[in-house]
């Protein structure tokens, strides 16, 4: 009984309270399509380039048509020499330079190797990624053709085709076909911001509650007199709401901005609720530390950065030094963006994702007790101080 | 002026000691930055993450595919993981999150090799992990290659063309990239350069609309008018110059860590690159008094330089660029600071291009700092008339 007044009184403290709105409701609301948002062109197309041929041959002209005509790239300007073209480059009018050598229809005629130098702006990978794959594309493709006409001479078409690569290969980029950035930013986005606005939103009742009380945590009534109780109303309180958050992100904002979408709904209900769950433990304890409500904010905005390299997506697990996988193990985001990405952008089930699962459940029964001890010494000390 | 001077000093006085109470503003403003600096650089001290793992399906299983596997495994970023059964195992593998990419070699691949009949190998990368994913794409792609240059490359051996002549037919045309300034394709030198900075200035953010709206929270902010001598600027000089000395101190650190201690590529001088930063901190500044000016209340303005703050760190277009993006945040970007540091650090610490190509970002961080001035009578008139707000 006092579980459900706990988890009403939360539920008024929260919407009585604009500052707290802001937080638990809209920011959970309005991030996920900010972000998508930013990121939704999903590709870079067209970068910038400048040509200096100094073949002046039919072969580098062929060759450079071919790279502007990839999607990656496309060629801006062609200089007569490096300098003017590393103007261009200052200037940001283009981000590298393809620098054909004087010899290159020659070399190739005399069964010799050119060189083609690719001199690149570092300022992103992305520009860097782009115009190496179009020359790296570009080179291959003109190689098979130079080395089956010049060399094979195949007697009929298919000769050729199979002289051309006589074992073909194909590429397929799974989960994400299109290779796109939002694919991959933002569903590890949707599940840190639930993390986030937890920590935020229970930081803030806390604050407003200590604020409220003299600086204690809970107010003096009967009703909070069990620490497991107080910890079980107000997680109850949040899980209510943050599952809506959670489908909101799991169906809408994955629809709208057409995401991959591979997940079941029982995969991901499974997931979600340890998750949410487990968040809210851990924003209790760390809520802990807040004394003025406003305090939080300054402690876990910054943190969504270093917390979301660490879990291993955008920077590939397997580089990241042991003791930093150790500390990341402490928080439910290394967890829960993990599984999230692959039940819903890559279709595993609860099963293949046991490892996540095993640590959100360890954490959730270990943040469990630590709040609930809190509650503990904390109504002592109200007790004591009352007598 | 005198008067002036010891006003401002009178207010910086007052919150140092604010500041000596609270334990929690030492660890914001001087520790969380220092803690990320050493985080980001630790987490990405190898620079380029080698060695990933990577699945093999090989049901031909003759010398020949094993080979190749073996070509695979001699590549800098694959670390050949597992060997699996078939196809929808690697799949299951992927989906558990063990290995980032796999390699499929169908069966009678050598025999149709050897017949001609041109078979065909496969390779499979998970793009949900975008840098592990095409990190390993390049060395799959290399390994089909080679094969299939392995099989020419006996043909052309058995018509006795000369050795020497091999490389020159197999491969004519070979690219040579030179990433300028970053030869090694150092991710530590990219992401770091500039996500240490933008937490820096979120940081800044927030805390300095922390600061400017405590006074309305704990009720003094009409003490501090009448210190300042209702000078809305002399309150907020007063208020800030502490915790700007340790940003500056930070930004100092940071760089000298950066450039003199894990040597960055700098090709400009240790001082340009840290007046960048500097009046990046200054326009950080500027901006969360700005924002203060437009919503006057502490929580609204905090909340505004959260978003401000996080969002720039995508918008500024390090990781995807911003040409790319949707005009709107084009526009955006014009107010951000970390934009504009991110354009002179490329421009000077990076490339060591003149400034003069530079300077549509030095105009815009000016002219952010002069923001603050349009919003000097609202603050004032808030130091006379508002009270709290929770």
């Amino acid at each position: 009984m006092n579980i459900t007044k706990i988890w009403y009184d939360e539920f008024r403290t929260v919407f009585h309270d604009i500052g707290i709105i802001l937080f638990v409701v809209i920011l959970p609301l309005a991030y996920p399509l900010i972000y998508a948002y930013v990121y939704t062109p999903e590709v870079q197309r067209d970068t910038p380039i400048v040509v200096v041929d100094d073949s002046h041959s039919q072969l580098s002209r062929e060759f450079v048509r071919k790279v502007d005509a990839t999607p990656e790239v496309a060629v801006v300007a062609k200089c007569d020499n490096m300098d003017e073209a590393k103007q261009l480059i200052e200037r940001q009018d283009a981000y590298a330079i393809i620098h054909i050598d004087r010899d290159f229809e020659t070399a190739t005629k005399q069964g010799k190797q050119t060189v083609v130098g690719l001199y690149c702006n570092m300022m992103s990978m992305v520009y860097y990624k782009c115009a190496a794959t179009a020359c790296a594309n570009v080179s291959l493709e003109m190689n098979r053709k130079i080395k089956v006409e010049n060399y094979l001479r195949p007697k009929t078409e298919r000769e050729s085709e199979i002289m051309q690569a006589p074992i073909g290969y194909k590429y397929t980029s799974l989960y994400n076909p299109q290779g796109g950035y939002a694919a991959f930013m933002i569903p590890p986005i949707l599940m840190m911001i639930i993390q986030q606005s937890l920590f935020l939103g229970i930081g803030m009742s806390m604050g407003r509650s200590r604020e409220q009380n003299k600086g204690n945590v809970i107010p003096l009534n009967e009703y909070y007199k069990h620490s497991v109780e107080i910890v079980l109303g107000k997680m109850l309180f949040y899980l209510m709401l943050y599952i809506i958050h959670a489908l909101y992100a799991f169906v809408v904002v994955t629809k709208i901005f057409a995401l991959p979408q591979l997940g079941h709904y029982w995969d991901f209900i499974l997931f979600i609720i340890p998750y949410i769950i487990d968040c809210c433990f851990l924003g209790i304890v760390l809520s802990y530390l807040i004394y003025r409500r406003e305090d939080c904010m300054l402690v876990f905005v910054f943190m969504s950065l270093p917390l979301y390299f660490m879990c291993g997506l955008s920077w590939p697990g397997s580089a990241i030094p042991d003791v930093i996988r150790y500390i990341s193990y402490l928080f439910p985001s290394t967890f829960g963006l993990n599984a999230y990405m692959r039940i819903s952008a890559m279709g595993a089930s609860i099963s293949d994702v046991a490892f996540e699962m095993k640590g959100i459940c360890i954490q959730t029964v270990v943040y469990f007790i630590i709040a609930s001890l809190i509650y503990t010494s904390k109504i002592r000390k109200m007790l004591r101080k009352e007598a | 002026m005198k008067e002036v001077i010891s006003r401002i000093w009178k207010i910086g006085i007052r919150e140092i000691k604010i500041f000596s109470h609270r334990p929690m503003y030492l660890f914001v403003i001087l520790i969380a930055p220092l803690l990320c600096l050493i985080y980001f650089t630790t987490i990405m001290q190898k620079g380029i993450p080698v060695k990933m793992p990577c699945g093999v399906v090989d049901e031909d299983n003759t010398t020949t595919t094993r080979s190749i596997v073996r070509i695979l495994g001699a590549m800098q970023n694959t670390d050949i993981k597992a060997h699996y059964p078939s196809f929808s195992d690697a799949r299951k593998a992927m989906q558990r999150g063990e290995i980032y990419a796999f390699f499929y070699i169908p069966r009678n691949t050598t025999e149709k090799a050897l017949a001609s009949r041109k078979p065909e190998i496969s390779f499979y990368t998970s793009d949900s992990w975008y840098a592990a994913g095409s990190l390993l794409m390049k060395d799959l792609q290399t390994t089909s290659e080679l094969a299939g240059l392995a099989v020419t490359k006996a043909s052309l051996e058995g018509r006795g063309v000369p050795s020497s002549m091999l490389m020159g037919i197999l491969q004519p045309i070979t690219i040579e990239t030179h990433p300028l300034s970053n030869s090694t394709l150092n991710y530590s030198v990219y992401l770091n350069n500039i996500v240490v900075p933008g937490l820096l200035f979120l940081i800044i953010m927030i805390f300095t609309a922390y600061t400017i709206g405590y006074e309305w929270k704990v009720g003094t902010q009409k003490e501090l008018f009448s210190i300042a001598g209702e000078s809305s600027t002399i309150a907020l000089a007063g208020k800030l110059w502490p915790q700007t000395l340790l940003y500056c101190l930070i930004v100092v650190l940071i760089d000298v860590y950066f450039y003199k201690y894990l040597h960055f590529p700098l090709n400009v001088s240790l001082i340009r690159i840290i007046c960048a930063g500097l009046l990046c901190v200054f326009a950080s500044q500027a901006l969360a008094v700005f924002f203060f000016g437009i919503f006057l209340t502490l929580r609204m303005s905090m909340s505004a330089c959260s978003l401000f703050g996080v969002l720039q760190i995508s918008v500024c277009g390090f990781t995807f660029p911003l040409t790319a993006m949707k005009p709107v945040f084009q526009y955006f970007a014009w107010l951000s600071p970390l934009r504009h540091y991110y354009m002179l650090y490329v421009n000077q610490a990076l490339n060591g291009f003149k400034l003069v190509y530079a300077w549509p970002s030095i105009v815009a961080l000016l002219v952010i700092c002069l923001l603050p001035l349009t919003m000097l009578y609202r603050i004032a008139q808030a130091f006379k008339y508002q009270e709290y707000k929770p």
